[in-house]
């Protein structure tokens, strides 16, 4: 099996709710500072309006979707490519674990908005080891 | 009581993931909806917009949108007009802070700090004068703002996301073939509480209202005044309408 050099992570990045901030800022941290030589991230409004090396990149590099409600907006949009996404996370599924983490708004979320972020990334993360893992 | 939406401006942000300036996009959007016209925008999440149904895609149809691209692929307008309507105005990041001199820096992507700010109010008051002028509040009278708009409560300023708030859409028959018209029945309850007793002028009063809202040819108004009479009949004709 063909080792898997890059994990694609792609956040919903919500506009109207603070959590889709947090998708987003979980996304950054994986592919900037917690497996920053094996992840990477693609504009999903791009992918999804058919950019052709978006969709080749979905289709070369398994995809971790990120998103904020259970809209799943990133998850669906990954999907209408034609790519199943490897792994999906829930913003919300985190923060019920962490209910005290309040995050302030959506432009800045705040310290305890990066937390909450930084608990998303650990978990997306581990799937990016999952899937590399998979393909030694 | 009519809950009929105050004409607003749509705000649509590319977001884009990868470059500085799709961050810059998102957060420009939030500042003119937060703070600099709050009562007179609101927004829908591009993801949403290109998962969802026929009400989310009636996004632009019912407001005027503005386009908010971080770069010159500008996704937000392309996928804007091609699942809903041609928009009012767009603004295109990199270029606009081109054209002013303004350096990106590629490490605001995930965190702008204080340049990244700075170069974000560029963006958000290049929106908001777009806003103005597409609201008529620039002084300039827009010939394709009807005169009629709909009487609005003052509204507490804050931020709005028409997700899942579901525009209304209904379904009629004009000239023989079926036609979609945003917010009938608000826009018909609103007539019906402003006419005077007579219905003098229920026509053009009813047309001038979905105006508003909805664009009408003009070649067609007859048909729809006819069409709207005959809705508003269907609706209030129990009470002597």
């Amino acid at each position: 099996m063909p080792k898997k050099s890059r994990v694609l992570i792609v956040p919903c990045s919500g506009m109207g709710k603070a959590l889709g901030s947090v998708g987003r800022e979980a996304a950054y941290q994986v592919v900037e500072e917690l497996r920053p030589d094996v992840s990477d991230t693609v504009c999903l409004s791009l992918l999804t309006m058919g950019d052709p090396e978006a969709q080749e990149l979905v289709r070369t590099c398994p995809t971790i979707t990120i998103d904020g409600c259970a809209k799943a907006c990133a998850f669906k949009n990954v999907q209408s490519t034609g790519v199943e996404p490897a792994a999906d996370f829930q913003v919300a599924d985190t923060f019920r674990e962490h209910r005290d983490l309040k995050v302030r708004q959506v432009i800045d979320v705040g310290e305890p908005g990066r937390e909450l972020a930084r608990h998303v990334a650990d978990k997306v993360a581990q799937a990016v080891d999952g899937i590399i893992g998979a393909g030694d | 009581m009519v809950d009929l939406p105050k004409k607003k401006v749509g705000l649509i942000a590319c977001s884009g993931e990868e470059l500085a300036c799709g961050t810059l996009s998102r957060i420009a959007v939030r500042q003119v909806l937060e703070s600099q016209r709050p009562g007179d925008t609101v927004t829908l999440c591009l993801p949403l917009f290109l998962t969802g149904n026929e009400q989310e895609r009636a996004f632009a149809r019912f407001y005027p949108t503005i386009a908010v691209d971080g770069c010159d692929k500008q996704c937000a307008k392309r996928a804007t007009e091609k699942y809903s309507a041609k928009v009012a105005g767009e603004v295109v990041v990199d270029k606009l802070l081109a054209e002013q001199g303004i350096a990106v820096d590629p490490a605001w992507r995930h965190t702008p700090g204080p340049a990244g700010i700075q170069a974000s109010h560029v963006v958000s008051e290049a929106i908001a004068s777009q806003v103005d002028q597409i609201l008529g509040k620039d002084g300039i009278l827009r010939l394709t703002e009807s005169p009629a708009q709909p009487a609005a409560e003052p509204e507490p300023e804050r931020a709005t996301c028409s997700c899942g708030s579901g525009i209304p859409i209904s379904e009629i028959q004009i000239a023989g073939a079926m036609v979609s018209v945003l917010a009938l029945e608000p826009l018909l309850e609103m007539v019906h509480g402003q006419l005077p007793p007579g219905e003098d002028g229920l026509g053009p009063k009813l047309l001038a209202a979905v105006k508003i809202y909805n664009t009408v040819p003009a070649e067609a108004e007859r048909d729809y005044e006819q069409a709207l009479v005959r809705e508003y009949r269907k609706r209030y004709s129990g009470e002597g309408a």
